[in-house]
């Protein structure tokens, strides 16, 4: 009981250093894809083709080495960013960019009808895509955002690569030092459980609210 | 009010309005009947400017629309559409479906935007006890209320009817169209494309008939169903 209570010490600041990282890339990278999933279909030529590449490119790249691209390469070009902002970033982007392709795709299951409705009424494209189209499409989303947070939780253990103290890279550190791998990585992935398990219940927390809309006739 | 001189519009080569002209006078009700294809939906979409037509001008309560200076946002405010699917946005209440519009179009006041919705909800005879349900939980004559309540609200000029009963059962088409009816009475411009024939009797101060993307046919709705005088009309008329 003692040594639990000394593990659970000992891993305290990795654990929020880790609920730190999901909490601040997770809703950033949705707000991304979000952008990212309506300029792929709403903005024009030039923009989708440039969203098209971006994506290409970050959906590509083995997330470990955007990190290490990110911390060790936009130096070279006079940006310095410490190991939490480049892991931020990279978390960001990346989830950004799968994101994305699932609003696009929910973008593109809208009926027409919803667009044609907006246009009536005498909204702007911006006001449409807005308040008509996007709330929708990322409803229809959901299952697929979630799938994503649930990814990066999992991938933020991967941070420890360029230096941040999350709770893999301390559990490690713990390790080396007190040698019981069995408590402590059953701890670690006690810890990623619950995450995960929290993150699905919110999810699915509010695919429940929101699908009254779907719903029949009472 | 509303008056098209020769609107022409094709799609990818087909000729779907082949200049039309029409007319129609403030307070006055317009039926337009046809067969499938015969150009009446576009010849609607073109009115709001929802499609470009290819030649021709429409001018709404004296103003040119198609003129390319003009604000298309501004004219389709002008115009209410109500859409043979209804077209409600799914993820919101009857009353944000019909308050969206004037708060983040018009830029109404929360206040006062509900205080309009009220009006044209009780005006369209949707209970209160509907206003927090979402589409999917209305019946189609419902919904058809719901959308011309959204497209009333927003004080068009002119209100445009694309087949809005033609989704629904016969007895779900009554509820409808008697709300369409008192809106006509009380003066509300209108163009209706329908099949109704009591309603082009009843209520309608012309009836035109549409084939191939022209207008073949037009007078008090009585004189046309009775003694049409085009073969398109008597086709249509006996069919119906």
């Amino acid at each position: 009981m003692d040594f639990l209570l000394e593990l659970l010490t000992a891993l305290s600041s990795g654990l929020l250093r880790t609920v730190e990282l999901i909490a601040i890339s997770a809703p950033c990278g949705i707000a991304l894809g979000a952008l990212l999933g309506a300029l792929s279909i709403y903005g024009g030529r030039i923009l989708s083709s440039i969203v098209k590449l971006f994506t290409a490119i970050l959906t590509g790249f083995p997330l470990l080495v955007t990190m290490l691209l990110i911390f060790f390469g936009l130096p070279e070009f006079g940006i310095y960013l410490g190991p939490t902002e480049s892991a931020l970033l990279s978390f960001v982007l990346c989830s950004g960019a799968y994101i994305s392709q699932y609003v696009k795709g929910a973008i593109m299951s809208i009926d027409e009808g919803q667009s044609l409705a907006a246009r009536a009424l005498g909204m702007t494209r911006a006001q449409e895509v807005i308040y008509i189209i996007l709330p929708q499409a990322l409803r229809r989303a959901i299952p697929g955002i979630s799938n994503e947070v649930i990814y990066m939780i999992q991938y933020s253990s991967l941070a420890f690569a360029i230096g941040v103290q999350e709770v893999y890279s301390i559990s490690k550190s713990l390790n080396s030092i007190i040698f019981r791998p069995l408590e402590i990585f059953t701890a670690l992935a006690l810890f990623y459980l619950a995450l995960c398990t929290l993150a699905n219940f919110l999810f699915k927390l509010a695919r429940r609210r929101l699908r009254v809309m779907e719903s029949e006739l009472p | 009010m509303l008056r098209i001189e020769g609107l022409r519009k094709s799609y990818n080569g087909m000729e779907v309005l082949k200049g039309v002209h029409l007319e129609l006078r403030e307070g006055e009700t317009k039926v337009l009947m046809g067969p499938s294809g015969a150009g009446k939906s576009t010849l609607l979409k073109c009115v709001n400017l929802l499609v470009r037509p290819d030649e021709g001008r429409i001018f709404i309560d004296g103003e040119e629309v198609t003129s390319p200076k003009v604000d298309v946002v501004r004219v389709r405010q002008k115009v209410g559409f109500v859409f043979q699917e209804f077209n409600l946005f799914n993820h919101l209440t009857v009353l944000r479906n019909v308050t969206i519009g004037l708060t983040k179009v018009k830029g109404m006041s929360k206040e006062e935007a509900l205080r309009r919705a009220r009006e044209v909800l009780e005006a369209v005879r949707i209970g209160e006890e509907l206003w927090g349900r979402y589409p999917a939980q209305l019946s189609g004559g419902q919904k058809q209320r719901v959308a011309i309540a959204r497209a009333l609200a927003m004080d068009p000029v002119l209100m445009l009817y694309d087949e809005p009963t033609s989704a629904l059962d016969p007895q779900l088409s009554k509820e409808v169209l008697e709300v369409m009816k008192e809106l006509s009475r009380k003066g509300v411009t209108s163009l209706v494309v329908t099949h109704e024939l009591d309603f082009a009797m009843e209520v309608a101060n012309s009836l035109a008939v549409m084939s191939c993307g022209l207008i073949v046919e037009e007078g008090p709705p009585s004189e046309v169903i009775r003694n049409p005088r085009s073969s398109e009309a008597r086709r249509l008329f006996c069919r119906v």
